[in-house]
């Protein structure tokens, strides 16, 4: 099967019509299929390959999303300081449809790194040429902040156990040897530096470093947990300043992918969660970050001429609503206990709701239209497949 | 009057009938037309603010198509007649001088023997009706505000309407870039040209900035520096009275009531002068200004006027400034052509120091998240604008290569900033050192190179660069005060006296202007700039031009909609240097 080429005319530099080296990949693709059918009837090894090559790490959005989604509903259904009756009429959440939720997320985790493990094995030559292109290597955090989640919101493994603790090396570890790599590269590397390579999905990397904090902290690691908190703050900071000044106009970053902006607010709000775990209070350094996020999340929902050309076409980019939200509706959780005032408690509402909505939505238009999650020309994976500048 | 007038019609009308097919140019010089030399005397009662008269002028006839030249011709007089007794509600002459099109200036011949009155009101019409893009509604709502005339006016108006440019179109920022040049994108550049003529002076409200701002930024925050100094611990020692304060603090008000008023008449009457400034990218900043000036005259309430403000007031206060920075702030990031590794320049500072601003007044106030939330904002924003500022990035076409006043600007976040956070904190804790040392490092490196400072045209903008300077010296007292040594009052001392002086020194440059040399208002030529690169002929034709009159030829010319403009231009050259005497 050849490969799917697109040329996006809203692509910067990647608008190339070259066929990508198909007379090698049709005999890459006879191995795969020949080893394939050794395993499976013929029917499904056609599906199964077809699924693998249109897969891509992005498809992780919807496991960050879940995971989110059951760390929210861990918190508010744990216990808690705050006497207000919104929490109380939360609280009410049953524990069993909690765990329906978190093995949820589980399965689709299990599922989509099944996947991908299927398609590193089969098709690393994809897997590589994701992780050369400076969106989708992002993107290669996802699968390890989604299990960070899970971890943190499992309703059977206790924060101090030995399991947790061995699975928080498990997945941290990965992130950190990502980190390295990535952020030498920003440092470092001829054509890869930050200036040329920044956009708003850079952010996932301090995503992953604060998830990671907040994980680490919620075992009793403080040291850890301040040393991925500073990591992550401090490549933030880089970050929030490249992506305000906007050297290189629009971002390289295709006008399907706009949903990916709501990562603005995502991290500041991340990291406002993890300082709290540190702290073991919701303290001013954390109400600051907090109402950071607030302000751009603010800002970008002014602004629906932004999104509007992603929208006109369900794709999986339109998971990228849900974690930041949820993450936003957790955070203002964690200050309206702090404050206790009401205007915090319609704020946590709001965006509680909201959160609840979107993700509510998204998972049902999902099911809806399995077909168009993995279309024939889908234009995100499309990007992976182009010829970039090779480092 | 009417008679001249129907004469005048039928005139044309004959001339026009009598050759079927018009020129396309025709040229009357100024010494065939009856009065014109009389101006000057006649005039110098009704304008007396015009300056310029026009010695040799050359009036062309050019019709608005080729085709329709002649009930065009004649349509034209007719409206202009109507509109004369329109806007001439004080002068009883109606003249009929051509009006022209919005921006198009079709000017008719004026034959002998018809007298069109003084040519000052037909100077100050003409004048009226080229600003029309610049008025609200393309000057329908002055209309509007006028008398009412009857029918036939409302239908010559519908007419104009529709052949009228709907006043002037967004400009995109590289407009600005590429036509003006300067620290504060003022002046313009050679090569440019700007739609409202250069040599009259324009009508006030269109001469006013929305700098002028400044001047409330600097006196209200002179009002909070007396305050301070006689209310601080450190300070106390110098016996300052607090009715210092409230004289200063009666004149702020005094300024931002007069300052605003005016303003907001041009909002109303001059709207699409207004956008012009908000498009711009240096001026957009001073619309922050009025709302700072207000939190400064908040925070220099005297005592004596009251001591507790209403917690309602900040938030009516931070409300619209809130909603402002929400759309300037998410300019920076998403807007494209005005992104900040572009547009920024010393002067959006002004758009981050309102964030500290508020959280100060807030926490004065006894608040405690909002102010949180505003120094939040503030600090975020802050520290991407001060690394991009700092890096000087290539793309940055407005950073002043040399130093300016508006450097000074630079000092005012970090010390409003400390005073907050000590605000905030209770006391002036570690962060707020910080802060503060941040600030006196910048204005001493500011200052030891005050010897670069001169040289610079001096504008009403300049107001809002001291108030930084006040702001140091507010901070240096609340430092003093937390950490009181000989050194530190001192310091406070010097500080509080170089801003004095410096608003003195600013106060006597601005009378000056104002009433000796009369051109504290300029006029305004950053918002008049052109939609688009004059052609290069015209930069030649410009080239050999000296004098105002030729400039006037010049915009006359450039704004027709004949298809044969170019033509036009190349063909006037050397008619028009022919007639030059």
């Amino acid at each position: 099967m050849a490969l799917t080429i697109i040329s996006m005319a809203s692509l910067r530099s990647e608008t190339q019509i070259v066929p990508v080296n198909s007379p090698q990949a049709s005999s890459f693709t006879t191995t795969v299929q020949s080893s394939l059918s050794a395993v499976f009837p013929s029917r499904i090894k056609h599906s199964l390959s077809s699924i693998l090559t249109k897969f891509h790490a992005g498809y992780f959005r919807i496991s960050l999303s879940l995971g989110g989604q059951a760390l929210l509903w861990k918190t508010l259904i744990g216990p808690t300081h705050d006497k207000s009756t919104l929490r109380h009429v939360v609280h009410m959440f049953h524990p069993t449809a909690f765990l329906l939720l978190w093995c949820f997320a589980l399965f689709i985790l299990s599922l989509l790194s099944l996947l991908y493990i299927l398609r590193c094995f089969f098709y690393f030559k994809m897997v590589k040429a994701e992780f050369l292109h400076h969106v989708g290597v992002n993107y290669l955090f996802a699968p390890w902040i989604s299990w960070l989640l899970l971890l943190q919101s499992a309703p059977f493994v206790a924060p101090k156990t030995t399991s947790y603790l061995v699975l928080w090396w498990f997945f941290a570890v990965p992130v950190v040897a990502l980190d390295v790599k990535i952020y030498g590269h920003w440092f470092t590397k001829g054509k890869k530096f930050l200036s040329t390579v920044a956009n708003p999905t850079s952010q996932i990397s301090v995503i992953g470093n604060l998830v990671g904090a907040q994980a680490a902290a919620s075992m009793g690691w403080k040291e850890c947990a301040v040393c991925l908190f500073s990591l992550g703050m401090v490549h933030y900071l880089v970050l929030l300043v490249t992506l305000y000044q906007r050297f290189s106009g629009s971002d390289r970053l295709p006008a399907m992918l706009r949903p990916v902006f709501f990562l603005f607010f995502a991290a500041p709000s991340v990291a406002s969660l993890a300082w709290e775990s540190i702290t073991g209070a919701f303290d001013t350094a954390s109400k600051m970050l907090f109402f950071l996020s607030l302000f751009l999340f603010t800002s970008l929902v002014f602004r629906p001429a932004l999104f509007k050309r992603s929208m006109r076409r369900f794709n999986v980019a339109w998971w990228a609503y849900s974690f930041p939200l949820t993450i936003l509706a957790l955070a203002s959780t964690e200050y309206a206990e702090e404050v206790k005032g009401s205007i915090a408690h319609i704020l946590m509402f709001l965006l509680l709701s909201l959160s609840v909505l979107v993700s509510l939505g998204l998972t049902i238009f999902t099911l809806l239209n399995t077909r168009m999650l993995l279309p024939d020309n889908d234009p995100i994976s499309g990007l992976y497949h182009l010829p970039i500048v090779s480092p | 009057m009417d008679k001249r007038e129907n004469h005048v019609s039928i005139e044309l009308q004959e001339s026009a009938s009598a050759e079927p097919v018009p020129e396309l140019l025709k040229l009357i010089t100024s010494s065939e037309v009856v009065d014109f030399d009389s101006i000057m005397p006649e005039s110098e009662t009704s304008v007396s603010s015009n300056g310029h008269q026009r010695k040799f002028s050359i009036s062309i006839s050019m019709p608005s198509s080729p085709t329709g030249a002649t009930s065009a011709g004649t349509k034209n007089v007719l409206d202009v007649e109507y509109n004369g007794k329109g806007f001439n509600d004080s002068s009883s002459v109606k003249a009929s001088k051509p009006k022209p099109k919005g921006v198009q200036f079709l000017s008719q011949p004026m034959p002998k023997g018809s007298v069109f009155g003084e040519a000052a009101p037909n100077i100050k019409k003409l004048k009226d009706k080229r600003f029309n893009s610049f008025k609200t509604w393309s000057g329908k709502l002055e209309r509007q505000l006028t008398n009412l005339r009857g029918r036939q006016q409302s239908e010559s108006e519908s007419e104009e309407e529709s052949t009228q440019n709907s006043g002037r179109e967004v400009l995109p920022v590289d407009r600005y870039f590429d036509a003006l040049e300067g620290p504060e994108l003022e002046t313009l550049r050679a090569s440019e040209e700007i739609v409202l003529p250069d040599d009259k002076t324009w009508p006030f409200l269109l001469r006013y900035p929305i700098s002028s701002f400044g001047i409330c930024l600097g006196v209200s925050s002179q009002a909070v520096m007396w305050k301070t100094l006689a209310t601080a611990t450190s300070t106390k020692f110098l016996h300052i009275s607090l009715t210092v304060n409230l004289i200063l603090w009666w004149i702020s008000i005094t300024l931002v009531a007069v300052v605003s008023s005016i303003y907001l008449t041009k909002v109303v009457l001059y709207f699409e002068a207004v956008r012009s400034e908000y498009y711009h990218p240096i001026r957009i900043n001073f619309f922050f200004a009025p709302w700072i000036a207000l939190l400064f005259l908040a925070l220099g309430v005297p005592p004596s006027v009251a001591t507790t403000l209403p917690v309602a007031l900040w938030y009516v206060l931070m409300t619209p400034f809130l909603f402002l920075e929400l759309k300037i702030y998410g300019q920076w990031m998403s807007g494209g052509q005005r992104r900040l590794s572009k547009v920024a320049n010393p002067t959006n500072h002004l758009s981050v120091v309102g964030n500290f601003v508020g959280a100060l007044l807030g926490a004065s106030m006894g608040l405690k998240e909002g102010p949180i939330f505003f120094f939040a904002v503030g600090l975020a924003h802050y520290t991407v604008l001060f690394v991009t500022l700092y890096q000087r990035l290539p793309t940055n076409e407005t950073l002043p290569k040399d130093l300016h006043p508006v450097f000074f600007l630079f000092v005012a976040a970090p010390s409003v900033a400390s005073m907050a956070w000590a605000n905030i904190q209770g006391s002036f804790d570690y962060g707020s050192r910080i802060a503060y040392f941040i600030a006196l490092f910048l204005y001493f490196s500011l200052a030891v190179r005050v010897n670069f400072f001169r040289g610079f045209k001096f504008s009403l903008a300049w107001w809002a660069y001291t108030f930084p300077m006040t702001g140091a010296a507010i901070a240096t007292m609340r430092y003093s005060s937390a950490v009181t040594n000989v050194l530190t009052q001192t310091l406070s001392v010097i500080l509080s006296v170089v801003a004095t002086l410096t608003v003195t020194a600013l106060l006597v440059t601005t009378i000056v202007h104002a009433f000796v040399l009369r051109d504290l208002f300029p006029n305004d030529i950053a918002i008049a700039i052109s939609d688009r690169k004059p052609k290069p002929q015209n930069k030649w034709f410009n080239l050999l031009r000296h004098g105002s009159s030729d400039h006037d030829i010049e915009t006359f010319l450039k704004f027709t909609n004949s298809e044969s403009k170019d033509i036009e231009v190349a063909l006037k050259i050397p008619t028009a240097e022919a007639t030059r005497v």
